[in-house]
């Protein structure tokens, strides 16, 4: 059943003279295969099969499906059980206008090769004989047909009982009021790049979603909201999952079992099953990530011929999908870094070719410099333009923005704001560094420095970002009915918090969280204050009108100095701790850095009576200042997210909890009458595949150990393959692993969901090594054991599959699920 | 090997010439067409420097102007200077024999108690505060700073020789060690009673060891080889028993076993026998693991030795540890405490006594708040029947028995006994920190709040879950069960309305450590009689028990790391390592505000550029090297380029390896934690030096066997320029160190203008600068 196909590998070498059908050359196998070969076929060998055995290209029986073509070259009948499954792959590659059967022998000689190819260097093969019965249908087929079997399934599993729960579960809380913005196209601000929400926003628009549902959460869908129309949409990229999981295993060259092994671990996982049912970002970033490793390999199998059509396609398609992917979530960036790390080690082996010419080598560079980093900033930059296109009204995210672009937006009136602002006007202040906030007070106090009360920079619009404008202690008193006084450069003023009368006060303590500044505070009152509130209003210019001596709202940047300590008044993203509620640390910097941006101010919210609507025209704020704005409060806010030591968040977990799946997740309330979703793996896929990685790095250990002692395991082809494969996946599980164990922000289960793919693969990978791929074995004993790992990984999905189906009624009544003491599973 | 009789052979050995060894050690394509000098035909200057006399001279003059540069006025200041506060008092501590604890192991700390008692220190004074007079309080400091001053400067010659032993020349190790030499954070850190000068030290010495162990690979197993491996180790555990950082010493000789063992695991180059590979690899692991790591609890076995009085660390370890200290008087007389026994809690680090009164909070604080008008509860410092509180259970009791005792996680009730009301909590802010709770008391036969009115017992440190409550060993969080707030205070007092006395709140973060408290006292039992003596197992004892020095040391160990990752408090002159290299920002260590003087950490910062540049330049030779081999070119002849990988990537990896995991730690982080890389930076950039001066070394420079196949010499010629080179540049260092030395040596006070003058970077944050009157 499964001997091998004739293997055949396109050098682009010229026909040699006694090539006699194409100038593809055989691969010679190790003995057994070799006899087993002859006996089926030996004409097609001709006389000169032992001739040569390829020094480089031998490979391994299923190997042979990386690189190389099929032969099939004896496309006799009694041929097809093995070699078929390659070649109805490469099928759609045919050059059918090199065909020619009149009157020939067209199964045994093909046409002799012209040179030109069509595709990836799959060289032509001749078609089959139509098919008799349904097993050589079948058999011819099985490229195609296992795949879509795979989906098929895939789609059950992914669609049953999809509308079961018609609660908001878990983050469709967020994801889909994101996607109600869209819909109403109202300006918000979240940590995430805006992609997969917009695909959220898509998919409401198509199941024709209007936008109205606030998605509070465990709330029941009205019969307004499509819900099941849109989850059915966004797990249709989970569906998708596994047919990629089945190509890349067949781009990584393994064999058949372990493709087989691979996608139907990826099939029957039941947390990706079960992240993938919701409304949700996971299934979309799952989807892209598996394509962007799809594509890494097919790429990869390009890299014989470089340059030619197929190879800059899915480069092409790498750097898209690297794109996709970082245009999710920004977890994406991790799968980016496996994709640039294998980059540099294959120019590092350019670059070692004394072959290639120095033109060659520099259109290598360009070709990766384009395609993996200029592609994919512009699709995430495109991903923000199209964002920032549809969010044209103003939303609950506009004060995250700069106050130029939330003038810009419709239904906000800032641009009717008084122009010139004057003493005894009330305003809001926007700090002009990238990310900055509003200047802030609360009735709260520091609990560290001078104990006075809070000044922050906060991003919520409320009335504790108001502030008056009044003149200093010793200047004449400000008179409401007196004559007008406009805010000019270099006056010096007094701000004075509205909703508690305290001034905006500075003196030699140190700030909380940047040492090196003075504490910026509230102090006093209406009446009691100091010379240490006052400020002096500086200049820097004017969007609008260039340099000018007057305050506008909006347009003026301007710095506020200390008047007695000569500081800057500064916010620069540095959060202050819980008690300041994370908001950003406000201080008067002692160094007069003129190019500060993070020390330039405007006036936002203007208020002033006497004062007629400005109706200023404005300009156009430029998209590239408001990407990178977006992008640092983004950054800001994601940094902000460290685990609070005050709660104990119970849905919060640590990476060294993932990879043994210490712990569940539940995903939404736990009553006896609701169905109940639990966010977990199927065991034995996520500890077999972490088993794995260290079976792997031992494995690893061992051969170099042996090799350095010059003990030859394998030949030089199938190191390399050995290693390629345990790169791809071990480097792509420590890229998504790691960060994780550095980076401070709060994590979760879900977090593990893209590293376990990598995971997966080295399972998958581990497994062809030792079992399925090693000569040690019988086709017997491979079956054997691939028919028990088979039963295993239906049998614990078949018990699991409650978690992500949806559990009814009381959990303690199935019995059997908590099968280690940390899963919360049971009440 | 055709090639042999043309060699010149440095150590001619009679039985080389007919040794027919195939293989050696260094690579197999050696370019035989190499420039080759003879050590004849170096200038007079040269060979004069290159012999074992001149070298001498150099030596000593660098070695003596160490001692002078860093022992110059070290009597200056004569008060306490910023981290002496730690480390002069442990130095007192062992004077004493007093229990301390602290993150770092004993060894450097020890050695400033054997300073001080050989000088006579008799342990009572504390350093408490930064600027306390050693003059008032009769402390002989000189004595204790000499300790670091003589290892500072004893560094130098280290440097010296390590560069020397490399294989480079006079010159060139007397241009690394004149970075160190010169170095003014390097002579501000050897001045004063801080661990650094005995880590560098020891650093250093470890490095030198370890260059001595390779030249004699070819000798492996005679006695000098075993000699040096175990200095190596040695030293590797004098550095880690030193401060804790010297860790990273211990990880960069493994890195560098490491490499060393995969090298001779190659087949290919001697063709040795496993049997062979072996009994290296065992050699390394007994001299490099676990040789250093019985040194290493040694010293710890002297620590324990020494410190057995009860002391300050005390209360830092577990009740059986406490129990070994003589005199913890905690423990000698701690009794379990039973329900209805009427208490007096006192606060572990502030000592007040948990009290409230029949006045109640104002209504409206100054700031504007308003609060519950509850009764108040204050901590209060002396004894005071309003301190006593009932512990009240809320489970069914057996009438009699030990089934009454408060275990750990008991939820229980207290009431204060004077006026009848029961200890409560809520959400109100306190009175002076509006993000904690409010503590306040409520009529007992009120049962509207019941709630609020429980809290849970939490021994600390993990206690478990039986473990009896005791009094003055019971070391315990009051945890509020509604809200899960931590009772706890802080040495602010409240206003008059409450007598001045301690605010009492409820602390959100129940991780908090500084919220534990202990019971002072068994005041009375259920009956209001005097406890009777109840625990017949708790009975005094006078003797200190011993407890197994291995478990004594694993439990001090673990909270030394504990305690290490907690460090993560900001502090104004932390700074962040990519900083550090190029000198962004110093420490201020201390200041005199009447004379203007001040003491500030900070590098020479040509000598510390110079380093930076010359690591930048050695990883632009590598990688250059690297690109062009990779292009099939071959620029570096391979002796010179043996020299260039492995000895100073050996340089490269301790720089490196005492550098890279800063980026990875969260705690405070100050720039005198680069000053070991900056020594591997220094030797780096010597051999830069070297490397741009010259093309040759003194090659080879391992000790030879009969077996070693014998190689073309060559002999390092820098030449005149050299010479001139160094001696400019060393004049240009000494004028940069002069000129920054009245803040390393903190006199003569400056003015200022001159302070403005001496701050070479902005980032720089000098104390008592001129003001600008206005900006440009």
């Amino acid at each position: 059943m499964n001997r091998p196909p004739a293997v055949a590998i396109d050098f682009g070498t010229p026909d040699s003279p006694n090539s006699s059908s194409f100038e593809f050359e055989e691969v010679g196998y190790p003995d057994p295969y070799h006899q087993h070969q002859h006996q089926y076929d030996p004409e097609s060998y001709g006389g000169r099969a032992n001739e040569e055995t390829l020094p480089l290209h031998y490979m391994s029986e299923e190997k042979a499906r990386r690189r190389v073509r099929a032969g099939a070259a004896a496309g006799n009948g009694s041929d097809f059980d093995g070699g078929a499954a390659v070649s109805g792959n490469e099928k759609e590659q045919f050059e059918y206008q090199e065909y020619d059967d009149a009157g020939k022998d067209v199964y045994n000689k093909p046409k002799p090769y012209n040179g030109q190819r069509i595709s990836s260097g799959r060289g032509p093969s001749h078609p089959l004989p139509p098919p008799t019965t349904i097993t050589e249908f079948l058999l011819q087929n099985t490229e195609v047909i296992v795949p879509v079997v795979y989906t098929l399934l895939s789609c059950w599993t992914r669609f049953h009982r999809i509308g079961a729960s018609n609660t908001v579960v878990w983050d469709e809380a967020h994801f889909g009021k994101f996607g109600s913005h869209y819909l109403k196209r109202e300006f918000y601000f979240d940590v995430h790049p805006p992609l997969g929400k917009m695909l959220v926003g898509l998919a409401g628009l198509l199941s024709g979603y209007d936008g109205s549902f606030e998605f509070k959460s465990g709330e029941v869908y009205p019969d307004t909201v499509p819900y099941v129309a849109m989850r059915v949409m966004l797990a249709t990229f989970g569906v998708l999952m596994v047919p990629l999981a089945w190509f890349t295993s067949v781009e990584l060259g393994m064999s058949q079992w372990a493709c087989h092994l691979t996608t139907l671990m990826v099939l029957l996982d039941v947390g990706w099953l079960c992240i993938s049912r919701f409304i949700l970002l996971d299934s979309m970033l799952l989807f892209f990530t598996f394509l962007t490793v799809f594509c890494l390999t097919r790429f990869h199998n390009e890299q014989f011929e470089p340059f030619s059509i197929d190879w800059w396609v899915w480069l092409f398609f790498t750097g898209i999908s690297i794109g996709c992917v970082t245009s999710v979530k920004m977890i994406g960036l991790f799968v980016t870094a496996l994709v640039g790390v294998y980059t540099v080690e294959d120019l590092w082996d350019k670059f070692g070719d004394t072959r290639l010419t120095v033109r060659q080598q520099f259109n290598h560079w360009a070709a990766r410099v384009v395609c993996l980093i200029v592609v994919p900033v512009l699709v995430f930059m495109a991903s923000f333009k199209i964002h920032f296109l549809i969010l044209n009204h103003s939303g609950p995210g506009d004060s995250q923005m700069s106050s130029l672009f939330q003038a810009n937006l419709e239904g906000n009136d800032f641009y009717k704001n008084p122009l010139d602002v004057a003493f005894g006007s009330r305003v809001t202040l926007k700090n002009m560094g990238w990310g900055g906030g509003l200047l802030h007070s609360h009735v709260q106090s520091y609990p560290v420095g001078s104990n006075q009360q809070q000044v922050t920079c906060y991003h919520y619009k409320d009335n504790n970002n108001e502030w008056n404008i009044l003149p200093a202690w010793n200047d004449k008193q400000h008179d409401p009915e007196g004559p007008l006084r406009y805010l000019k450069d270099g006056d010096i003023i007094r701000l004075s918090h509205v909703p508690t009368g305290r001034n905006l006060h500075s003196h030699t303590v140190t700030a909380p969280v940047s040492k090196l500044n003075y504490e910026v505070s509230g102090y006093g009152n209406l009446t009691v204050g100091d010379n240490h509130d006052y400020w002096q209003v500086e200049i820097v210019d004017d969007t609008k009108r260039g340099s000018v001596g007057q305050v506008h709202s909006l347009t003026t940047r301007m710095r506020f100095k200390h008047v007695a300590l000569g500081c800057y008044l500064r916010a620069a993203n540095a959060v202050l701790p819980q008690w300041g509620f994370k908001q950003i640390e406000v201080s008067c910097d002692k160094e007069n850095n003129r190019k500060d941006a993070h020390t330039y101010w405007n006036v936002e919210s203007h208020w002033n009576d006497r004062l007629p609507a400005g109706d200023m025209k404005l300009y156009k704020s430029p998209f590239l200042r408001d990407f990178w704005h977006l992008n640092v409060a983004m950054m800001t806010s994601n940094n902000a997210l460290i685990p609070d030591p005050d709660k104990e968040d119970i849905l919060a977990s640590k990476p060294f909890d993932w990879p043994f799946l210490h712990l569940g997740l539940r995903m939404c309330g736990w009553g006896d009458n609701q169905i109940k979703y639990y966010l977990m793996g199927t065991p034995v896929v996520w500890w077999g595949s972490t088993i794995s990685l260290g079976v792997a790095l031992l494995t690893f250990a061992v051969y170099i150990l042996r090799w350095q002692r010059k003990y030859n395991d394998m030949d030089a082809r199938e190191w390399d393959h050995f290693l390629y494969v345990g790169k791809i996946a071990f480097f792509g599980w420590a890229f998504h692993y790691v960060p994780f164990l550095i980076m401070g922000r709060v994590t979760y289960l879900h977090h593990y969901l893209p590293t376990l793919y990598f995971a997966v693969l080295m399972f998958g990978h581990v497994l062809d090594h030792f079992i399925f791929s090693s000569r040690r074995f019988s086709t017997r004993t491979k079956a054997i054991v691939f028919g028990v790992l088979v039963s295993i990984l239906v049998a614990t999905f078949w018990w699991f599959s409650g978690v992500a189906f949806g559990i009814d009624g009381p959990v303690n009544e199935h019995w059997g699920l908590k099968w280690r003491e940390t899963w919360n599973i049971y009440n | 090997m055709s090639s042999k009789g043309k060699l010149r052979q440095r150590n001619p050995q009679p039985e080389a010439s007919t040794s027919n060894y195939e293989y050696d050690q260094v690579q197999e394509d050696e370019h035989h067409a190499d420039i080759y000098t003879s050590p004849k035909s170096r200038s007079g200057i040269e060979k004069f420097f290159e012999g074992s006399q001149g070298s001498i001279i150099v030596v000593s003059a660098l070695t003596a102007l160490a001692f002078a540069l860093r022992f110059y006025k070290i009597s200056h200041p004569d008060q306490v200077v910023f981290d002496e506060v730690h480390f002069g008092k442990f130095a007192a501590y062992y004077i004493t024999h007093q229990y301390y604890f602290d993150v770092h192991p004993p060894l450097a700390k020890m050695l400033f108690g054997l300073a001080g008692w050989f000088v006579g220190f008799d342990g009572s004074f504390l350093f408490e505060n930064i600027g306390d007079s050693y003059i008032t309080n009769n402390v002989p400091y000189v004595g204790m700073r000499a300790l670091p001053a003589v290892l500072g400067s004893l560094t130098v010659p280290v440097v010296y020789a390590i560069m020397k032993e490399s294989g480079f020349s006079t010159v060139i190790a007397a241009f690394s060690a004149s970075l160190i030499l010169f170095d003014n954070a390097h002579v501000a850190q050897s001045r004063l009673i801080l661990l650094d000068a005995a880590l560098i030290f020891f650093m250093s010495l470890t490095i030198y060891s370890y260059v001595k162990f390779r030249k004699y690979r070819y000798m492996e197993f005679t006695l000098e080889w075993w000699t040096w491996l175990l200095m190596t180790g040695f030293w590797m555990a004098c550095t880690w028993a030193s401060k804790v950082n010297g860790i990273l010493t211990v990880f960069c000789v493994g890195v560098a076993v490491l490499f060393d063992l995969w090298d001779i695991l190659d087949v290919r180059k001697e063709g040795h026998t496993m049997d062979y590979f072996y009994s290296h690899f065992l050699a390394r692991a007994g001299g490099l693991i676990l040789w250093p790591f019985i040194v290493y609890l040694s010293f710890f076995w002297i620590h324990f030795r020494v410190l057995t009085q009860s002391g300050p660390g005390d209360t830092f370890m577990s009740p059986a540890f406490q129990e070994t200290l003589a005199g913890n008087e905690l423990l000698m007389s701690s009794h379990d405490i039973y329900y209805y026994d009427i208490l007096t809690f006192r606060h572990k680090d502030t000592k007040v006594f948990l009290h409230s009164h029949p006045d109640r909070y104002p209504l409206q604080y100054e700031d504007g708040r308003v609060s519950s008008q509850g009764q108040q509860v204050t901590g209060y410092g002396h004894n005071d029947t309003n301190n006593h509180w009932r512990i009240i259970p809320t489970k069914s009791l057996p009438e009699t028995g030990r089934g009454r005792i408060v275990r750990n996680n008991d939820v229980v009730q207290l009431l204060h006994m004077p006026t009848n009301t029961l200890l409560l909590t809520h959400d109100v802010a306190s009175p002076l920190m509006p993000t904690n709770q409010e503590f306040t008391t409520w009529a007992r036969d009120d049962y509207t709040r019941h709630n609020d009115t429980l809290f849970k017992i939490q021994l600390a440190w993990d206690a478990p879950e039986n473990e009896p409550f005791k009094s003055k060993s019971g070391y315990f969080k009051l945890i509020h069960v509604p809200t899960k707030v931590a009772m706890w205070t802080h040495p602010k007092t409240l206003p008059d309305w409450a007598f001045k006395q301690q605010e009492i709140n409820g602390n959100k973060n129940p991780s908090e450590r500084s919220a534990i408290w202990y019971v002072e006292d068994i005041i009375a039992d259920q009956y209001n009689d005097e406890p009777a003596d109840r625990d017949e197992d708790q009975r005094p004892v006078k003797v200190p028990k011993s407890m197994n020095f291995f478990k004594k040391y694993i439990e001090l160990q673990l909270l030394m790391f504990q305690h290490n990752a907690g460090l993560t408090a900001s502090h104004p002159y932390a700074s962040g390592p990519l900083n550090w290299p190029f000198m962004i920002s110093g420490i201020s260590f201390w200041t005199d505000n009447d004379t203007q003087k001040q003491i500030y950490l900070v590098g020479n910062i040509i000598g510390w550029w110079t380093c930076v540049v010359g690591l930048s330049v050695f990883v632009g030779i590598i990688a250059a090297d690297l690109l062009a081999r990779r292009r099939a070119m071959d620029p570096i002849p391979d002796s010179v380029r043996n020299r260039l990988w492995n000895n100073t990537g050996f340089f490269l990896i301790v720089w490196g390896v005492h550098y890279a995991p800063f980026f990875l730690m969260n705690r405070q982080l100050f720039v005198h934690h680069y000053l070991p890389s900056h020594l591997a930076s220094a030797l780096i950039a010597g051999s830069v030096l070297n490397f741009i001066l010259s093309d040759t070394i003194n090659y080879p420079i391992s000790y030879a066997t009969s077996k070693t196949r014998l190689r073309p010499s060559q002999y390092a010629d820098t030449g005149f320029k050299g010479l001139a080179t160094v001696l400019g540049y060393g004049l240009v260092l000494f004028m940069m160190f002069i000129y920054i030395a009245p803040l390393t040596y903190g006199t003569p006070g400056l003015t200022g203008e001159q302070v403005n003058s001496k701050r070479l970077l902005s980032t720089w944050t000098l104390h008592f600068a001129a003001k600008k009157t206005h900006d440009s």
